[in-house]
Formats: structure tokens, sequence, C-alpha cells
């Protein structure tokens, strides 16, 4: 299962990119583990995560369908 | 009729042009019952940060979720105030130092509830909606906008 995963904001300086897919993320605590391994700097970094435009606060199952993305502070204005 | 209110359209691209502004306020005229417009224009400014000079900040938004957040502070500011109408505009892509980048427009009878809801209205999208901004300097360098409390 491949699951598609989309960075805004600083986050995409630390990915080195604004998209990504990752095989094998059943949640969201195995999506942050995979991440961080593979990017350690995203673990100083304030963020949140959204799935299907929701912003969870607790680990949460994934899909292929999911649609993950990560958020660091909003600066709009 | 909450589905039309929906499709308001808030992103634009680069700057808010202030004629653009000019006509917006041209338009209410035909709005009788409004006795208060409160406007509120967010303008690009050039910070100094490490010696360098802010030439521009380049915006980008979660679009999707930026539309439910606007759409969801627009409701709740109907609700809670008595406004006649109101207006949000915000850019995406490149916006000089100097140029708009966001213009919240409400009206209302009176003055008060006009205030206090742009006020509230320019904290929600502060705090709520998904956008970043990348400013960038004189040497094409960057750093991405934080926003103060």
């Amino acid at each position: 299962m491949k699951i598609k995963v989309i960075a805004f904001g600083c986050l995409t300086d630390i990915l080195g990119k604004d998209m990504m897919e990752l095989e094998d993320v059943s949640n969201t605590d195995l999506l942050k583990s995979k991440l961080y391994a593979k990017y350690p700097d995203l673990k100083r970094r304030k963020y949140k995560i959204a799935v299907n435009q929701q912003i969870i606060s607790e680990d949460i199952s994934l899909d292929e369908n999911s649609e993950v993305v990560l958020l660091p502070p909003f600066a709009g204005g | 009729m909450s589905s039309q209110k929906k499709k308001n359209k808030v992103f634009i691209e680069g700057a808010i042009n202030p004629a653009f502004i000019a006509d917006s306020i041209a338009k209410h005229s035909s709005k009788t019952s409004i006795g208060a417009h409160t406007i509120f224009l967010g303008q690009v400014r050039n910070d100094m940060n490490d010696g360098k000079t802010v030439q521009a900040i380049e915006y980008s938004a979660y679009n999707e979720m930026a539309e439910n957040e606007f759409h969801k502070i627009r409701e709740a500011a109907f609700a809670q105030y008595e406004l006649t109408c109101m207006h949000i505009y915000h850019s995406l892509g490149k916006v000089r130092a100097g140029e708009i980048s966001m213009f919240v427009f409400v009206s209302s009878k009176h003055r008060n509830d006009a205030f206090i809801a742009c006020r509230e209205i320019i904290e929600q999208i502060k705090a709520n909606v998904p956008i970043w901004g990348k400013e960038i300097f004189d040497d094409d360098t960057y750093v991405w906008k934080q926003n103060n409390s």
C-alpha cells in the first residue's frame, strides 16, 4: 500500500520536495517514525498532520485513499 | 445558500490591486442598509534580517483546506455578529514589499459589529488557515515567514 504525503512551507526544505510516496504505512505513528528515520531534522520542527483535511491529534490508521499533509505553523496575512 | 457562499473565491494570484479594493467599495452603494464598513489591508513589509531586506513574500496554501477554513470563519462571523456582508481576499504567489496581500471587508448596520468582527476574522485567518509565506531577500535567499501572536 502506497501513501501520498504532501508537505508545505519550511518542511519542503527539510524533505527536499513537496510530495512523496511511502510504502507500508498503515497509521500516522508509523508514518512519523519512517519520516524521522529518513529526515531527522523533521523531529525538531513544529508541525501538524492533516488526514483528509482534518488535523489529527492522535494516531489514526491510513489507507491508500488517505490524503496526508504535513503542516508547519501557519503564516497567512 | 451556504453552498453558494462556499464558492466565494478568496485567493488572488499576486498582489491585490488598490483599484479592485475601490471597486469593491463602490459595489456596496446599492446595499443601503449598510451603515458601517471596516476594511483591513495587510501590506508586505520590508523587514530586515541579518542586514538583508525583504523584497517580496511568496505565498502558498493548502488550497482545499484553506477554502474550507475560510468558509468556517465566514459562517462563524455571520452567526456571531450582525453583518450585512463580508469579503475576504488573500494573495497567492509573489507579492512585493509595499503591495497588498490581504483584504478583509466587513459591512454592518453599525460600526461596533463591523469593527469587532473584522478583528476577529483576521485573527482567525492567521491562526487557522493553512497559508505560508517565503520572505525573499534582495540576494534571492529566503526565510519562512512567522506570524506573531
